[in-house]
């Protein structure tokens, strides 16, 4: 199975810390992603909540945040829900460059957690899933 | 975003269970209906939700309107790597706009002080 990660950097002109804020402060995070429900804190589970226009609230992104070294490195436990809570990592690094705050973001176990997704979804089917498993492949074939 | 719209039409699994119907012939949605235990109504919204996601087709055959799986619309699903580069693009960039904002009414608010 091919492990793709995928890599992002970003330019800040602002220091670590305020961009360190807006990762683990739940105000702040709501400015730029749906806000979870607390600050981040290690060890602890997190969940991003969307609101409707209707006041509905729907949990869209949740994790566990497995490493915080301030102002430096994060590291979290990442799912959304069309993978079915399969987990992914993100790991969040921030340096100090020369006018502010270089933030890379690495997303990795994307195939691994689609391919347990896949799984959940098989294992959704009741009695009889082999026979249906085999008529979408052959379906999926023809489609190809 | 046509991605969404294919997750959205596959989060449920009574349309999960129609496409396999459908994936081993075409079917009215009386056909399909006959599968459920449910309304021929909840069957024809569930139909719709699956054809805003690409995932089946539907085709005039006399009075009868005929559901076909469009097996190609799942592809869209694999491509996961896809799915999140543009998601953290997104939302990387809102990121790099709130901080600035910040950054920026502090610079006015000191500013203004001086």
């Amino acid at each position: 199975m091919a492990t793709s990660i995928i890599t992002k950097t970003v330019f800040f002109n602002a220091t670590r810390e305020t961009v360190w804020s807006f990762l683990t402060e739940r105000e702040k995070i709501g400015l730029w992603f749906h806000p979870p429900k607390e600050d981040l804190a290690e060890g602890k589970d997190y969940e991003l909540i969307l609101t409707r226009d209707n006041g509905e609230k729907a949990k869209v992104c949740w994790g566990r945040v497995l490493e915080m070294h301030r102002p430096e490195k994060m590291i979290w436990t990442f799912t959304v829900n069309p993978l079915n809570g399969s987990l992914t990592t993100v790991t969040w690094v921030l340096e100090e460059v020369l006018c502010g705050t270089r933030l890379t973001l690495k997303h990795e176990g994307v195939e691994a957690a689609a391919g347990e997704a896949a799984m959940d979804l098989i294992l959704s089917f009741d009695a009889g899933w082999d026979e249906h498993f085999a008529a979408m492949r052959k379906a999926l074939s023809k489609g190809n | 975003m046509r991605i969404q719209e294919t997750f959205r039409a596959l989060a449920d699994p009574t349309r999960r269970e129609i496409l396999m119907h459908l994936s081993r012939r075409e079917m009215t949605i009386g056909e399909v209906t006959d599968k459920f235990e449910i309304t021929r109504a909840a069957v024809k919204k569930h139909l719709n939700i699956l054809e805003e996601g690409q995932l089946i087709s539907v085709h005039v055959q006399g009075r009868e309107r005929i559901n076909r799986l469009e097996a190609q619309g799942l592809s869209a699903v694999s491509d996961w790597i896809g799915y999140f580069d543009q998601f953290w693009d997104q939302r990387l960039d809102a990121l790099k706009n709130a901080v600035e904002d910040a950054e920026n009414a502090k610079r006015k608010s000191i500013k203004g002080k001086v």
